[in-house]
């Protein structure tokens, strides 16, 4: 039967817009801090705070693009972005964005608003429970190693293979991985990034760890390259979903608000901290947010009929609890990376103070 | 001196660009939410004081829900692009600045 569909954007007063600057504020200091994709914490935000699945998700690439061309314009300065492959990914994460946006769309003409929540919680849940079990892993790994040691870690196995490969016809120079490259690696990887991407936003999940593990490139140039592929697939989310009627630019622009704070001070931050702190702390975050998500699925599942409807009591009760389970994972990651500047700041302080105790005396 | 007081000025200046720009966009959120909504074709009903838009509007399921169905205009998608851009970089110079006015700096 035709019907049509109710997209609305969530009514904002003033106590919502500090809620959402507050959101940003952490979602930009987990951004700062990770390097990329800490705008994990965000969509999942914005739909407790009633957006729809695809609205959060318009909303938040929406807000994500233009801070991609300033951080991207900044880090190209430092030498850090490998423009060639960047551009490579982001050609083929288009083509995954328009996928991505295409599967939205059919959920939700097919399910309706909750649909997209539904779909949308599934491929959050799905991707931070693979992401953050690496995280998790690799911070144990690298825990257990001197800062030579971390050094010294090089290429993967399976990076070395796929530089190793030659298929004609197909070979680039990458400056990041400083190696020939077959563009025919490169596709799928570029895909997920812009199908995660339009999916829920956050396709640097995927492409930042991609780009380490399986192409070789450094962490710090697979961040500052993901931010070209997040250029273009954000600019393509919120330009496809802008056609659709979905991005709630208040939303997104009070979110910025706060993130734009927090997005210098998680990066001041990094200089203070060791890798392993980073990751543990990311990998805490993504857990504690996945598992927030698993609250309100019963809720969405009973809403597209593919569930017993469940009593309004419960519902209200299991999103109380999903709310909380979020706003821990809010206080954790804000709590995790200023503790860690302020700790690292003193350190810092103490040393210098001592060296210059130690020279005045020599 | 002189030159924590230019950053002071440019720290104000940017904050009244992006201060401004936020009164706007608030001040015209109801114009921005109606060009956002009608990218494409969008059945509006009137809910109290706020408006519903309805996607996958037909001029037959429109008028049953008792609403205006009102054609869609693609390139509205760009007012919300203008204000991300123009709010993003305001607001990051402003921001910048401000963490460096209070003494905040990464670690040399």
């Amino acid at each position: 039967m035709e019907h049509m569909v109710l997209i609305n954007f969530i009514d904002i007063g003033l106590g919502g817009a500090i809620m959402l600057i507050l959101i940003g504020f952490v979602g930009g200091l987990v951004s700062g801090f990770i390097g990329s994709g800490g705008a994990f914490v965000l969509t999942p935000a914005m739909m407790a705070l009633g957006a729809p699945g695809m609205v959060a998700v318009a909303s938040n690439s929406c807000h994500k693009f233009p801070k991609a061309i300033v951080g991207v314009l900044k880090r190209h300065k430092y030498g850090q972005v490998d423009v060639k492959l960047g551009l490579v990914m982001a050609f083929f994460a288009e083509a995954g964005v328009l996928f991505g946006k295409h599967m939205m769309t059919s959920i939700r003409n097919s399910f309706g608003a909750v649909g997209t929540d539904l779909y949308v919680s599934a491929i959050f849940i799905l991707t931070m429970a693979v992401v953050g079990s690496f995280m998790f892993r690799d911070y144990r790994r690298l825990k257990n190693m001197s800062d030579e040691q971390q050094k010294e870690v090089g290429l993967t196995r399976l990076a070395k293979w796929v530089q190793s490969v030659r298929i004609p016809g197909t070979m680039f120079y990458s400056r990041g991985a400083q190696s020939e490259l077959s563009f025919l690696f490169v596709i799928p990887l570029g895909f997920a990034t812009g199908f995660l991407s339009s999916a829920i936003a956050v396709g640097g999940l995927i492409g930042v760890p991609a780009m380490i593990y399986i192409l070789g490139v450094p962490a710090i140039m697979a961040s500052a390259t993901e931010m070209v592929i997040a250029v273009a697939t954000g600019l393509g989310a919120t330009f496809l979903y802008g056609l659709e009627g979905a991005v709630d630019i208040r939303m997104a622009m009070l979110i910025l608000l706060g993130s734009l704070f927090g997005i210098q001070l998680g990066a001041i931050g990094t200089t203070y901290v060791k890798d392993y702190q980073i990751k543990f702390a990311m990998a805490v975050i993504m857990l504690t947010v996945l598992f927030s998500r698993f609250f309100y699925v019963p809720g969405y599942l009973s809403s597209v009929g593919m569930m017993a409807p469940l009593p309004a009591g419960t519902l209200q009760v299991l999103k109380w609890i999903g709310d909380g389970v979020l706003y821990l994972a809010l206080f954790i990651g804000a709590y995790t990376v200023l503790s860690a500047l302020i700790q690292g700041m003193k350190l810092h302080r103490e040393k210098r103070s001592l060296g210059i105790q130690e020279s005045a005396a020599d | 001196m002189a030159s924590s007081q230019a950053n002071l000025g440019k720290t104000l200046l940017w904050l009244w660009v992006s201060a401004t720009l936020f009164g706007f966009l608030f001040l015209y959120f109801e114009e921005f939410s109606r060009l956002a909504h009608n990218t494409a074709d969008a059945c509006v009903v009137q809910n109290g004081l706020k408006s519903d838009y309805y996607a996958k509007a037909t001029q037959e399921l429109c008028a049953k829900q008792g609403g205006t169905l009102v054609a869609g205009t693609w390139w509205y998608v760009f007012a919300p692009i203008a204000m991300a851009f123009a709010l993003s970089y305001s607001h990051g110079m402003f921001t910048g600045l401000f963490w460096d006015l209070l003494g905040l700096k990464a670690k040399k």
